[in-house]
C-alpha cells in the first residue's frame, strides 16, 4: 500500500463522510422534534437529480445546490403536511415519500441520463495550507461543501444546546402535550423541522450528483439514504456522534472498492453490510442500557398528535 | 404559508363521513390520477393516451389480467405479511427483504436437490422460501420480545443486509457459470418451476390466495387472532387476561416474515427461473402501503394488492411508448397520501383558528383554543 492510495482513502473518506452527514444532520432535526421520516433516500435522489437538472441548465454549482436544498425541502412538506398537520402515520407517510421521491427523481430524469456534468464543486485551494504534506493535501483541500457540512453540525450542536429555539424543538420531540400546555407552537416546529431535514436531505443528494459520482442515474442515491437514518441511531441522537458515525460508515463505504488494493482478500459486497448490522448491534445495547439509564431517543418520536385530542 | 397552515386546526367530527377507506380509497386514487396528469402534461406526454394504455395492459385481455393477477400475488403476501404484524400495532418494513431472503430459501432448496421431481421440489422450495422469510424475521422478532427493540429499524435495515447477500451470492458463489458474466445465478431446474394457470398466470395465484383468505379468517374468527387484536389495542388487558406478549410478539413477527418469505419462494417458482439481484422488485415496500390502505385488514389487502398490480402492469405497459415505468411507483405513493389525508378529513374537519393565538410564543397557554373535546 503506497501513500498515494492511502490520502486517496482519506479524502474518500471526508467525501463519503460529507454526504452522509448533510442527509443524517437533517434526518436528526426532524427526529430531535419528534418525527421519523423514512423518506432520506428519496429525498436525497430528487435533491440529486434537481441539482444535476441545474447544474446542466445554468453551469453553477452553488444555484444548483440552492435548487437541490428547495428541492429537498418541498417533497418533505408533503411528509410535514401528512404526518405533523394531518397525524397520519410517520412510518407508513416517510416510507411513501421515499417511494415518491426516487420515482419523481427517475421520471423527470430521464432526459439526464449520460449528459456530462456541466457544474461540479472542486476542492478548494486554500493557497499555503493546502500546501502541507498529508492534512493540507486532505482536510485543507475538501471541497467548499465538507466545510459546509461541519459548521452546518456545529450550528445544530448549538442550538439544540444553547438556544431556546433548540430547547422548544427537543421540547416538543419529548412531549407534545406538554409542549403544547407550555405554548409552544408544536405543529408549526415539527413542520419547520421536518422541511430542514428535507433541505439537508436535497443538499446530500446535490452533493452526491456534483461532486461525489457527478452525473444522474436512477439508482445512484445507492441506499445512502438508509445510512443516513441508521446514523442518527448509531450517533444516539448527538450532532458530534453522528459525525464520527458518517466518518466511520463513510469509511467502509470508501474501503469497499479498496479493499483489493490493501491485499484483502474479503468481498466488498460483505463489508457493505456492516453500517446496518452495526446500527442493529447499537440498537440493541442502547436498548439493554436503558434498563439503567434513559434512551437518548426523543420519547414523543413517532407519536401522532393532533391539538383537539388531550 | 407554513403561518396559514398551522393557524388550520382539525376539529374531530360529531359522525364520521360514509364510505370509510373505500371512499378514501378511491379519492386517494382520483388525487394520485389528478396530479399525474399535471406531471404527464408538463413532461409533454399525453395523458389519455397513456392512461388508456396502462388501463389496457392491465386488464384490456385474459393475457392482461394474467399478469396483473400475477404481480398481486407478491403485493398481495408482503401486504399480508405487514398487516399480520400490523394488526398488533408492529411495523414489519422488512418485506422486502425477507421477500429475498424467500427467494435465497427456495434457491437453496434447488440447488441442494436439483433432481428431486416436480411434485416434492416445488413445495420443498416453498418451505425453504418460507424458512428464509422467517429466519431473517427472526433476529428483530427476538430483539423486540426480549428486549423491547424496535422492529421498525431493525426489519429496516436488515432490508439492505438482504439486498447485499443476494448481490453477494449472484456476483460470487452462485454466479451462473455460463451466464455472460452477468450477476445471476444458474435457472432453476424445469421441474421446480409453478404448473401455469392461465395465460402469463401460475398456480402461485392460488397459493396466495388460500394463504390470504385462510389467514385473513384466521384473524377474525379464531381466538388466537381475538388476542392477537387485544394485544395491539392495549398490551395492559392483554397481559391481564394472561396473554404472553413476548411469545406473540415472536410469533407474529416471525410469521409476518414467512409471508414476504413465501412471495419471494413463489416469485423464484413461477415467473423468475433464476435468482437475481433485483428479486424483491421493491413489492417489499409497496406491500407496505398496500397494508396500510387495506387499514391492515387481510380481505382489503387483497383487493388493494390487485389494485397495485393492475398499476405496476400498466406502468410497464406505457414503457414501451416512451414515458418511464415510474409514473406507476408515483401514482402509489399519491394513492396513499391522498387516502391518508382523505381518510383523516373523513373523522375530521379543518377550522381556522385565530393566527394571533397560536402564531405568538408569548400568548399565555391560558388562550389556546377551545375548539374541541
Amino acid at each position: 500500500m503506497n501513500e498515494a492510495t492511502l490520502l486517496g482513502l482519506v479524502i474518500a473518506i471526508i467525501e463519503f463522510g460529507t454526504l452522509l452527514y448533510l442527509a443524517a444532520l437533517g434526518e436528526l432535526i426532524a427526529e430531535k422534534s419528534g418525527v421519523l421520516n423514512l423518506g432520506v433516500e428519496g429525498m436525497m435522489a430528487f435533491g440529486g437529480m434537481a441539482a444535476f437538472w441545474a447544474g446542466v441548465e445554468t453551469g453553477n454549482p452553488w444555484l444548483a445546490l440552492l435548487v437541490a436544498v428547495i428541492a429537498g425541502a418541498a417533497l418533505s412538506t408533503i411528509h410535514a403536511v401528512v404526518s405533523v398537520v394531518l397525524g397520519a402515520d410517520q412510518v407508513v407517510s416517510g416510507l411513501a415519500l421515499t417511494i415518491l421521491g426516487l420515482a419523481m427523481a427517475a421520471f423527470l430524469g430521464k432526459d439526464l441520463v449520460s449528459k456530462p456534468p456541466d457544474a461540479q464543486f472542486r476542492p478548494l485551494d486554500l493557497g499555503p495550507l493546502s500546501d502541507i504534506p498529508w492534512i493540507g493535501e486532505t482536510v485543507f483541500s475538501m471541497s467548499a461543501m465538507s466545510w459546509i457540512a461541519g459548521a452546518l453540525g456545529l450550528i445544530t450542536a448549538f442550538v439544540f444546546t444553547r438556544t431556546s429555539i433548540g430547547l422548544a424543538l427537543r421540547a416538543v420531540g419529548e412531549s407534545a402535550p406538554t409542549a403544547d400546555a407550555a405554548g409552544l407552537p408544536v405543529i408549526k416546529i415539527r413542520f419547520i423541522a421536518v422541511t430542514i431535514g428535507g433541505a439537508l436531505a436535497g443538499m446530500s443528494g446535490a452533493y452526491l450528483t456534483l461532486l461525489l459520482a457527478p452525473g444522474w442515474t436512477e439508482g445512484t442515491t445507492a441506499g445512502r439514504g438508509w445510512i443516513a437514518v441508521a446514523l442518527v441511531i448509531f450517533g444516539a441522537w448527538r450532532p458530534g456522534r453522528v459525525l464520527i458515525g458518517s466518518l466511520l460508515f463513510g469509511g467502509l463505504i470508501a474501503l469497499e472498492p479498496r479493499l483489493q488494493t490493501f491485499g484483502v482478500d474479503f468481498s466488498p459486497i460483505l463489508i457493505s453490510m456492516l453500517p446496518y448490522l452495526l446500527t442493529i448491534g447499537v440498537l440493541i445495547l442502547l436498548s439493554i442500557r436503558s434498563r439503567h439509564r434513559p434512551s437518548p431517543a426523543p420519547a414523543a418520536i413517532g407519536q401522532i398528535w393532533r391539538r383537539e385530542e388531550r | 404559508m407554513i403561518r396559514r397552515l398551522t393557524s388550520l386546526r382539525l376539529a374531530r367530527r360529531d359522525e364520521p363521513l360514509p364510505g370509510g377507506q373505500v371512499r378514501a380509497f378511491t379519492i386517494g386514487l382520483l388525487v394520485a390520477l389528478l396530479l399525474g396528469v399535471i406531471l404527464l402534461l408538463a413532461t409533454g406526454e399525453n395523458p389519455i393516451s397513456t392512461y388508456g394504455r396502462m388501463l389496457d395492459s392491465a386488464f384490456g385481455s385474459p393475457r392482461a389480467w394474467s399478469n396483473t393477477l400475477t404481480r398481486a400475488v407478491p403485493l398481495g403476501l408482503a401486504g399480508l405479511a405487514v398487516a399480520v404484524a400490523g394488526s398488533m400495532g408492529l411495523w414489519n418494513i422488512g418485506a422486502e427483504g425477507q421477500i429475498i431472503a424467500g427467494a435465497i430459501g427456495a434457491a437453496w432448496v434447488a440447488r441442494l436437490a436439483p433432481d428431486l421431481a416436480g411434485p416434492l421440489l416445488i413445495p420443498a422450495m416453498l418451505i425453504g422460501a418460507v424458512v428464509g422469510g422467517g429466519l431473517l424475521a427472526l433476529g428483530p422478532a427476538l430483539a423486540r420480545a426480549r428486549l423491547g427493540v424496535s422492529e421498525i429499524i431493525t426489519t429496516l435495515m436488515l432490508n439492505e443486509v438482504a439486498i447485499r447477500i443476494v448481490r453477494y451470492l449472484v456476483n460470487g458463489p452462485w454466479k451462473d457459470p455460463e451466464g455472460n458474466n452477468f450477476p445471476i445465478a444458474p435457472e432453476i431446474p424445469d421441474q421446480a418451476r409453478l404448473p401455469g394457470l392461465f395465460e402469463r398466470a401460475n398456480i402461485g395465484l392460488l397459493i396466495a390466495g388460500v394463504v390470504i383468505v385462510v389467514f385473513g379468517w384466521f384473524v377474525s374468527r379464531s381466538a388466537w387472532g381475538y388476542e392477537l387484536r387485544i394485544a395491539g389495542s392495549s398490551e395492559r388487558t392483554a397481559e391481564y387476561i394472561g396473554i404472553s406478549l413476548r411469545t406473540k410478539i415472536l410469533t407474529v413477527l416471525v410469521m409476518s416474515g414467512m409471508f414476504a418469505g413465501l412471495a419471494g419462494g413463489i416469485e423464484l417458482t413461477g415467473s423468475a427461473s433464476r435468482l437475481v439481484e433485483g428479486v424483491a422488485g421493491g413489492w417489499g415496500f409497496a406491500g407496505i402501503i398496500v397494508a396500510a390502505l387495506a387499514l391492515m385488514r387481510p380481505s382489503g389487502v387483497a383487493a388493494v394488492a390487485v389494485a397495485f398490480g393492475a398499476v405496476q402492469i400498466g406502468g410497464l405497459g406505457i414503457q414501451t411508448q416512451g414515458v418511464p415505468a415510474s409514473i406507476s411507483d408515483i401514482l402509489q405513493a399519491l394513492i396513499l397520501f391522498g387516502a391518508l389525508g382523505a381518510a383523516v378529513f373523513g373523522n375530521y374537519r379543518l377550522v381556522r383558528t385565530d393566527p394571533a393565538v397560536i402564531g405568538g410564543r408569548a400568548t399565555p397557554p391560558a388562550a389556546a383554543p377551545e375548539g374541541a373535546a
